[in-house]
């Protein structure tokens, strides 16, 4: 079966055509066919890159002011004589949509019905930065594609599993039922896909070990899993707890916030923006939100990028710690995303002084295996240490896939 | 959501205009008079985007965005192709029908004509244009993208569809429309001048201090700023023009303008704009502590 992966931003859509069925999944033969990406769309000339196996990459920067005529822009390229892979559109046998928060109404990727299309619109409240996009792509595409199935998979699905006494926050019980105020969890896809990689890496089922997996990207989470299941997570009710991202704060005081505003008179809204976009490495270094300009600016001595990278590792080792605690020891420690798998320094800063609990990085592997799979702790380690790059496309398609054969 | 508009000078009012209309993603093509004009505004915009990056509401990337939607332009001829046209220039009858006669002309009888006045009138306006149900009043507040409120004015013959449009705009660019039929002051003017000249009518019979009328108000009524202060911001000049313009037009003695306004206008104190109003204020417009 065809699935087209499609994962709608504000601005931008992702799609990636993966060859797959029940059997390639088993087999792990599943192969990608063609991927791109648009951005910028509304604004004076979009980005269309775009290149499908075999034939010449695609690169144009048209004027698309609207989703629908980008997602209409993505089949007519596979299906483009020159460029695409495609005969007909009709080859597509599924649609699997990114949809960010599934609120505590999905525990698990969805056929979209009319049923999970209503809920998936009332998560907008939870997420109205994002799920409405996702909304708005489904919508569309199923207009496009009226005779496929479409699956919904969320990012908030795979830490369904956390426990109460995870998930609640320490507040007047009352949040909670009213606003659903409590920590629902991020990146799931990408932390389910290094689960799943993790049993062909240690060669046993799921069920058989404890994994810590770290998804140290633009945004940045980390989950405690056992036995295969999220039993915690950084990121909380909304992306901004939990480790130091890319412009994001992290875990904080919370009357800090309130001390702030007051202070400097902000308003929600700069409030909200001075947490989400202007702290973090950028706000510390005042440098870059950039790991690797910030590595590089701290080589070259300056202090704050420095401190930046302190403080990133710092509260990703107590975090790790943490997690390592919570599982009564761990089998495993997975890191990916582009800070994770990319970045030796990050990683080895980050175990510094986790041998207590043994976590140990052996530093030749961790910079000969950068960028690619495989274990970075030495052999007599005893928790395995790894780079796991992940795919969070793969995954969505085979929940497709699972989903249309009822299977999941 | 309304994909293009247009806006017609950038004075304070029309410069917040084009600013939350592009941050809202909307492309603008603003009108000025001249090249140097039309740089001059850029520039004014840049400098408040630049203060919301400072008070970390903005972001550079957001502010490269955003500027990139602008386009400023010298002839009407360059609004054609936007749907909906707002008129943000002196609000003067000479000037405003001018404009009104010239963009009638040159643009295509379906768009949307819209007028930023506070005071004259819609019907009149529109009396002036082959397109009367395709005019509508919306008055911004001012400072225009801090302000979520737009008030949609109804002239004798605006079209619900057009008045549909004129709230969709408003909804698009993040401002809850109410919708108000022509008349002196509309709502937000007529009730808060009475309120602003009552207060000056409190410290002329020296029942209260001005600044113990404002911590009357800030603090028993909620009020961001006290009555006073706010006259002093909007222009003790401004307040005087306003209430003797509902004075004129609706002859009720509960508009008669304050004595002590008018004996202040005529000092010079007016307000934040010459330092010196009910109170003191420094360059940047902020109230000086009292010693």
């Amino acid at each position: 079966m065809l699935v087209l992966v499609l994962n709608c931003g504000s601005s931008s859509v992702k799609f990636q055509l993966i060859q797959t069925s029940p059997e390639a999944i088993e087999a792990g033969t599943e192969k990608k066919l063609a991927r791109g990406n648009i951005e910028k769309i509304g604004m004076t000339t979009a980005i269309v890159s775009f290149q499908a196996e075999g034939k010449p990459p695609v690169k144009e920067t048209p004027v698309i002011l609207e989703h629908r005529v980008a997602i209409e822009r993505v089949l007519t390229l596979l299906t483009d004589p020159q460029v695409g892979i495609l005969k007909s559109r009709n080859e597509i046998g599924a649609v699997g949509h990114r949809v960010v928060h599934g609120g505590e109404k999905f525990s698990k990727s969805q056929v979209i019905t009319e049923e999970v299309y209503r809920q998936i619109v009332e998560c907008c409240e939870l997420a109205p930065l994002h799920n409405p996009h996702n909304v708005r792509g489904y919508e569309i595409a199923h207009e496009l594609l009226p005779d496929v199935p479409h699956v919904a998979v969320f990012d908030t699905a795979f830490h369904q599993t956390m426990p109460e006494y995870a998930y609640i926050y320490g507040l007047p019980m009352v949040v909670y039922r009213r606003h659903g105020i409590r920590r629902y969890g991020f990146h799931g896809t990408s932390h389910r896909y290094l689960t799943w990689r993790m049993q062909k890496l240690l060669n046993k089922p799921a069920s058989e070990f404890n994994l810590i997996t770290c998804h140290l990207g633009n945004g940045c989470s980390i989950t405690a899993v056992e036995r295969g299941k999220s039993v915690d997570t950084s990121m909380g009710f909304t992306p901004l707890e939990g480790l130091i991202m890319g412009t994001r704060s992290g875990d904080l005081d919370p009357a800090v916030v309130l001390h702030i505003m007051a202070k400097e008179e902000l308003t929600l809204h700069e409030a909200n923006t001075m947490l989400n976009k202007h702290s973090g490495l950028i706000g510390v270094s005042g440098v870059s939100n950039d790991m690797r300009e910030l590595v590089k600016e701290s080589q070259k001595g300056n202090k704050a990028a420095r401190l930046a990278i302190d403080l990133f590792c710092y509260r990703l080792k107590k975090y790790i710690a943490a997690y390592y605690g919570v599982l009564n020891g761990a089998d495993a420690l997975a890191f990916t995303g582009g800070i994770g798998e990319n970045s030796p320094l990050i990683r080895s800063l980050s175990c510094a002084g986790l041998d207590c609990i043994g976590i140990q990085i052996d530093p030749e592997r961790n910079e000969k295996l950068n960028g690619s799979e495989g274990r970075i702790s030495p052999d007599d380690g005893k928790v395995g240490v790894y780079i796991v790059p992940t795919d969070e496309e793969m995954m969505i398609a085979r929940d497709t896939v699972h989903a249309v054969a009822g299977k999941l | 959501m309304i994909r293009e508009v247009g806006v017609v000078g950038a004075g304070e009012t029309g410069r917040g205009i084009v600013q939350s209309a592009a941050g809202a993603g909307i492309n603008v093509v603003f009108c000025e008079t001249s090249e140097e004009r039309v740089a001059e505004a850029i520039a004014a915009i840049t400098a408040v985007l630049d203060h919301e990056i400072e008070r970390w509401g903005l972001t550079k990337t957001e502010k490269t965005v955003i500027l990139s939607r602008i386009r400023g332009v010298t002839s009407f001829e360059d609004l054609k192709s936007a749907p909906m046209v707002i008129e943000a220039v002196h609000d003067d009858w000479a000037l405003k029908s001018k404009v009104f006669t010239a963009l009638d002309r040159v643009l295509p009888p379906e768009a949307i004509l819209v007028t930023n006045t506070s005071s004259l009138s819609i019907t009149q306006l529109a009396a002036q244009t082959h397109r009367p149900d395709r005019v509508v009043g919306m008055h911004f507040l001012l400072p225009v993208p801090k302000r979520p409120l737009v008030e949609v004015v109804r002239g004798l013959h605006t079209s619900d569809e057009t008045v549909r449009r004129a709230k969709e705009f408003a909804a698009d660019i993040n401002k809850t429309a109410i919708e108000v039929f022509e008349y002196p002051g509309f709502v937000t003017t007529r009730l808060i001048l009475p309120l602003l000249n009552e207060a000056m009518h409190v410290v002329m019979e020296g029942v209260a201090s001005a600044a113990d009328v404002d911590t009357a108000m800030t603090l028993g009524y909620n009020f961001p700023t006290g009555p006073l202060e706010l006259a002093d911001r909007i222009g003790l000049d401004e307040v005087l023009l306003w209430m003797e313009q509902l004075f004129r037009e609706l002859g009720d003695l509960k508009y008669r303008p304050c004595p002590l306004l008018r004996k202040m206008v005529r000092a010079g104190h007016l307000g934040v704009k010459t330092g010196r109003g009910f109170f003191a204020y420094d360059e940047r417009g902020k109230k000086k502590k009292e010693s």
